[in-house]
């Protein structure tokens, strides 16, 4: 048995490439038309400030995508762990996204998930936090003192400017905040972005 | 070295050494790497970050290893399957130094924080439009060389490196330059597009030929069935590209897509199976005393096997609630490093002993040697890989459990980085010792020893 693809070489490349073009299109073109309203911004979403935009862009450079992704999948489990004080995470959505040029949604949990970290901490948290992660200080307050302080391996990031580390401090504050989420003990919202 | 003589292969002959050497100093990253797990001080430069080293590991070993020593492979094989020459090795040889500049500096500037955020295409502009031109050099260089053939029929071999040719154009493009005119969920799609298919339609076809073309070579025996070379090939074309949106199960993507993802993973094993049958059929078929006898035939089995668990784990991987344990866990990186080394690295490998020795018209210097390479690599992928698929699971499902705390399920972890920094530093070693058999095949003793006779395919 021997096909036509086995010796035209029009035939082959044609077919090869005509049946490849079909899931291509279905999975590349198609889901931006049928998905559109699960990937435009919503109306009171905001883009980035330029301070935001320079933190990005710090955050690529340095690839914390390869340790952090930034997705509350649709898991009791990640919405509980990524939640606060007792507040489910809500799952993350496609339009959440929207303004993200790269997106940094990830494959790999070296550390602990970003989707939701928006203000969960303070700056100042953050700030030492990056200069020195061995040094969780406050955030693990009940943690046995030695071991689990040090236990970080995520890398330090002393080498950055301070103004740097304030942009990037600036981008990891607006993670998870297009959805206001976050309440405090009389149920009252906090959304309150910090100067 | 007599210069004449290696005119004719010179293309494949460059594509196939540089391959070899970036093949240390990619996996050398990849054990730096591994060192940064335990001792994250190690090397606390910018330039030697983790986020950076890690791209500069995926990048050096999938593009500056891998692919390029499945170019050399493809520009040796193509003019041997049709009983013709390489259209121009002028144009092959340009080709080879385009690709390694873009590459090379590529990398370097990925170590200097530059790079485009797409996991496997950060390589940021102009280099990534530079490795699309070298895909463009090659790909006419290829189908010239098909259209001057002097045999009229294509061996499967053909096929795949004809469909290799024109889905990497696809798949890197979209990868690399569409995903920088789109933004959110819209490129998430596109770029685990690519990351989906860098492995499935480019490095499988390109893998999938040399192997249909070394494995009957090494074993002297022809390929056990035509039907199932065929259906093999047809049914990747068609469904592999489907897939992409598997690497976020449970994620932010629309319900429908995941499913569509799903369903054609499943789907991925009608031609796996063919391929591996196929591939099993001629070991089985071929002499019982020669089967297994030099380091390629040893190295062409167990990328095969490879192949075949690693295609059954994506599958498997992709079931929902499976999903929700391996997912984002260690597992993720065994399953990445046994497809890509496993699998497709070690059927490289392969086509690097048979072919440089050929192309050189030396014999390999110690057969012996190439031996020791693949039973020490052959262990350190093992006690590489199969401590993360222990401990991936582990990981999620005390991931599952909110009582504990992300850094000490992290603390727990440990062990398996242990481990796998040693595995990983054997496969380096081993790594070593091929480069050493290579470079004495090249430029060492062999030299006076007798040509060895190339039979015509
Ligand atoms: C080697 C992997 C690695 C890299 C690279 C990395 N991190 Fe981390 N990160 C971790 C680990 C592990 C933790 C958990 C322990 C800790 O809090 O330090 C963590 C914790 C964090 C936290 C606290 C999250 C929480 O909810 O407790 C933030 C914020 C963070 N990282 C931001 C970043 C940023 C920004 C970058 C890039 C500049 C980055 N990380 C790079 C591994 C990494």
């Amino acid at each position: 048995m021997q096909l036509l693809t086995e010796r035209n070489i029009a035939i082959l490349a044609v077919g090869a490439f005509g049946i490849f073009s079909v899931g291509v299109f279905c999975t590349t073109v198609l889901p931006r038309f049928v998905d559109r309203e699960l990937m435009d911004p919503k109306p009171n979403m905001r883009p980035y400030t330029e301070q935001e935009a320079r933190g990005r862009k710090v955050y690529l450079a340095e690839g914390c995508v390869y340790c952090h992704t930034q997705q509350i999948r649709h898991l009791k489990s990640d919405q509980k762990r990524y939640g606060w004080r007792l507040v489910d995470a809500p799952p993350s959505k496609g339009w959440e996204y929207a303004y993200d040029n790269p997106h940094f949604i990830g494959t790999k949990r070296t550390g602990p998930d970003l989707g939701r970290v928006g203000g969960k901490y303070s700056s100042e948290w953050h700030w030492s936090h990056f200069k020195n992660p061995r040094d969780l200080g406050e955030k693990f307050r009940n943690l046995p003192e030695s071991k689990m302080q040090q236990a970080s391996i995520m890398p330090s990031y002393a080498y950055l400017s301070d103004e740097q580390i304030k942009d990037l401090t600036a981008y990891i504050q607006t993670l998870g905040r297009n959805v206001n989420w976050r309440k405090d003990k009389d149920g009252q919202l906090l959304n309150d972005y910090e100067e | 070295m007599n210069v004449t003589k290696l005119k004719e292969n010179r293309a494949a002959y460059l594509f196939l050494t540089t391959g070899c050497v970036c093949l240390l100093i990619g996996m050398g990253m990849g054990l730096f790497v591994a060192l940064k797990f335990l001792f994250p001080l190690l090397g606390e430069y910018p330039l030697f970050s983790f986020g950076r080293i890690r791209q500069a590991h995926t990048n050096l070993v999938m593009f500056a290893f891998l692919l390029q020593v499945d170019i050399g492979i493809m520009l040796y094989i193509i003019p041997r399957l049709l009983h013709t020459k390489l259209f121009s090795e002028k144009l092959g040889v340009a080709t080879w130094a385009v690709y390694n500049v873009a590459v090379g500096a590529g990398v370097i500037r990925i170590l200097m924080g530059i790079n485009q955020g797409i996991e496997y295409a950060e390589i940021a502009p102009p280099f990534n439009y530079m490795i699309v031109l070298a895909w463009v050099m090659l790909l006419v260089n290829i189908m010239a060389t098909i259209l001057r053939r002097t045999v009229r029929s294509f061996y499967v071999s053909v096929w795949y490196v004809v469909g290799a040719l024109l889905w990497t154009a696809v798949v890197y493009i979209t990868g690399s330059i569409l995903t920088q005119y789109t933004t959110g969920l819209n490129q998430a799609n596109l770029s685990w597009f690519y990351v989906h298919n860098a492995v499935g339609l480019v490095f499988t076809p390109c893998g999938l030929a040399a192997a249909y073309y070394l494995i009957p070579k090494v074993l002297n025996t022809p390929i056990y069935s035509h039907k199932l070379s065929l259906i093999g090939f047809w049914v990747i074309a068609f469904t592999y590209c489907w897939t992409g949106a598997h690497h976020m199960i449970h994620g932010p993507n629309s319900y429908w897509l995941e499913t569509v993802a799903i369903l054609f993973s499943w789907s991925l094993i009608i031609p796996v199976m063919a391929v591996v049958t196929n591939f099993l059929g001629t070991y089985a078929t071929a002499p019982r005393a020669t089967r297994f006898k030099t380091a390629e035939s040893k190295l062409l089995f167990t990328g095969t096997i490879y192949y075949l668990l690693t295609c059954l784990q994506g599958p498997f991987q992709a079931i929902r609630t499976v999903n929700t344990v391996v997912s984002k866990t260690d597992w993720v990186v065994a399953h990445a490093h046994m497809a890509l080394l496993g699998a497709f690295g070690l059927i490289a490998m392969a086509g690097a002993y048979y072919i440089i020795p050929r192309i050189v018209k030396r014999p390999l210097y110690s057969p012996r040697l190439a031996n020791i390479h693949f039973w020490m690599t052959f262990v350190g992928l093992l006690t590489f890989m199969f401590p993360m698929y222990v401990s991936g699971p582990m990981q999620g499902l005390a991931w599952l459990n909110i009582e504990r705390t992300f850094l000490e399920i992290l603390a727990e972890q440990r062990w398996v980085w242990m481990i796998r920094m040693h595995s990983g530093a054997l496969i380096l070693l081993a790594q070593t010792l091929f480069f050493y058999n290579l470079w004495e095949t090249l430029y060492g003793k062999s030299y006076f020893m007798k040509p060895i006779e190339e039979k015509v395919a």
